[in-house]
């Protein structure tokens, strides 16, 4: 078995994201006949998409912080999140007095902010909207990044925090000037250090691959739905490979 | 020419994308594509820093046309912005100018903002109990007392052994299985969201 895996090892990454591709595309095409998929309950976008509402209501701006992962390295998977999130609550609040503002740590992912709401407010033909202002690039390091965007969080009259993508234990400064201010905070993260964190200190922690759900909850599409089914077909068969390897170890077939 | 830029832009992105992605697995037929791929990339990420530094000088350039406290927190800040630039210019990223002003500024604000951190942490740790109380807190809240016990000599009693074992236990076996858990939670959400990307769905690029 050993030898199989070896000599097919090259090619076990790609096998396994033709893998995700075809399970995608699969319940993307056979989702379309259902009526409605049921994801189940996570409270934290819940009382996201109930934030938002309130926002436009009472006049106040969300806030969507990308964290500083590179986009050329595997940190930047979170940040793509948090920029599909930043374009559904661009157009949840389109009426608002005050649009979301998103923070960066990284200078690419401060344009393609920028290029989010631009693209967004030109969709539903409010271009004029835009304010290149609204998407800021607050601090290059974890504690410059905190330190430019706790004052945000606090003078610019957040309802709501969204923290998302690559960010370290800086991020109890950002949830703290979040209690402090009164706004809800809701926070994942790709790092494990993030996420002990985030247990402790955000409203409402996201956990693992509950972050990447972010774009099916939201409302942003059947692929997004499709690729978090396809997650969790996934996820089961990484268990059941995980606990027969497990057996096959303990019964001492693999030194 | 509005209709035609976000096809074309998917176009390149994906095309660049699928290039960079087989670069891994067939080196020897994408690898020199990739190389140059990434390292336009690299370039074009130097320059998005020099724009996100103007975004913040900006942002800051207006604060401090408004007045008010903010805006001396602004002046601050682009003088500082201003006198780093030049000294870095002209000595050098590595320069004795740059250093000094990392080593007497830089490091002692960000040693203060460490401190803070600390205290936020602790004083978050103690809230937690009010703020969700369940059966997981309980738990969170007497794993973490176990590890702090059992990682330092203790008064009067330097170290525990049973406590040292057990927070030897604790960081190696279930810490580490759910942290592998969750690290193969976040693997498969990176990967979907790449596939997406690739597939044109998802198009942070104004697409």
């Amino acid at each position: 078995m050993e030898q199989v895996l070896n000599s097919i090892g090259n090619y076990l990454g790609l096998l396994f994201i033709l893998l995700c591709l075809g399970l995608i595309l699969y319940y993307f095409f056979s989702d379309g006949n259902q009526p409605k998929i049921n994801l189940r309950d996570i409270q934290a976008f819940r009382h996201l998409r109930r934030e938002v509402d309130l926002a436009v209501e009472a006049g106040k701006r969300l806030h969507i912080s990308l964290g500083r992962g590179s986009i050329n390295e595997l940190q930047g998977g979170a940040a793509f999140i948090g920029l599909t999130i930043l374009d559904r609550s661009a157009r949840a609040a389109s009426n608002s007095d005050r649009p979301p503002m998103a923070t960066a740590g990284d200078g690419v992912l401060t344009i393609l902010s920028q290029d989010t709401l631009q693209s967004t407010y030109r969709s539903l033909g409010t271009e004029q909207r835009y304010d290149p202002t609204n998407a800021r690039m607050t601090g290059l390091n974890p504690l410059a990044y905190a330190a430019g965007a706790m004052p945000i969080i606090h003078d610019e009259y957040v309802s709501a925090n969204f923290f998302t993508g690559h960010l370290g234990t800086e991020i109890a400064l950002l949830t703290e000037a979040g209690e402090r201010s009164g706004s809800l905070t809701v926070a994942g993260s790709d790092s494990l250090h993030a996420q002990a964190v985030l247990f402790t200190t955000s409203d409402e922690p996201l956990l693992g691959e509950e972050l990447y759900a972010a774009g099916a909850y939201l409302g942003a599409g059947p692929a997004h739905i499709a690729s978090l089914r396809s997650q969790d077909l996934l996820r089961w068969v990484l268990i059941g490979a995980i606990v027969i390897g497990a057996i096959i170890k303990l019964l001492g077939f693999l030194n | 020419m509005k209709k035609i830029l976000p096809t074309s832009n998917a176009i390149i992105a994906v095309i660049s994308g699928l290039l960079v992605l087989l670069g891994y697995f067939f080196p020897g037929v994408f690898g020199n594509i990739q190389s140059v791929l990434i390292g336009w990339a690299i370039i074009l990420a130097a320059f998005a820093l020099l724009l996100g530094i103007y975004n913040l000088a900006l942002v800051h350039w207006k604060k401090a046309g408004a007045g008010g406290t903010n805006g001396i927190n602004s002046i601050v800040l682009l003088v500082s912005l201003g006198i780093t630039i030049i000294a870095a210019s002209l000595s050098g990223p590595t320069g004795s100018l740059s250093v000094w002003i990392f080593n007497n500024f830089q490091v002692p604000v960000e040693i203060s903002l460490l401190a803070v951190l600390a205290v936020v942490l602790v004083y978050a740790a103690a809230r937690l109990l009010t703020r969700r109380p369940k059966w997981s807190t309980i738990l969170f809240l007497v794993t973490v007392l176990i590890v702090l016990l059992g990682s330092v000599p203790l008064f009067f009693l330097g170290e525990v052994a049973p406590l040292v074992a057990l927070r030897g236990w604790v960081t190696q076996v279930p810490a580490v299985a759910g942290g592998r858990g969750l690290l193969l939670g976040v693997a498969l959400g990176t990967v979907a969201t790449g596939i997406r990307i690739l597939m044109g769905v998802d198009r942070p690029y104004g697409g």
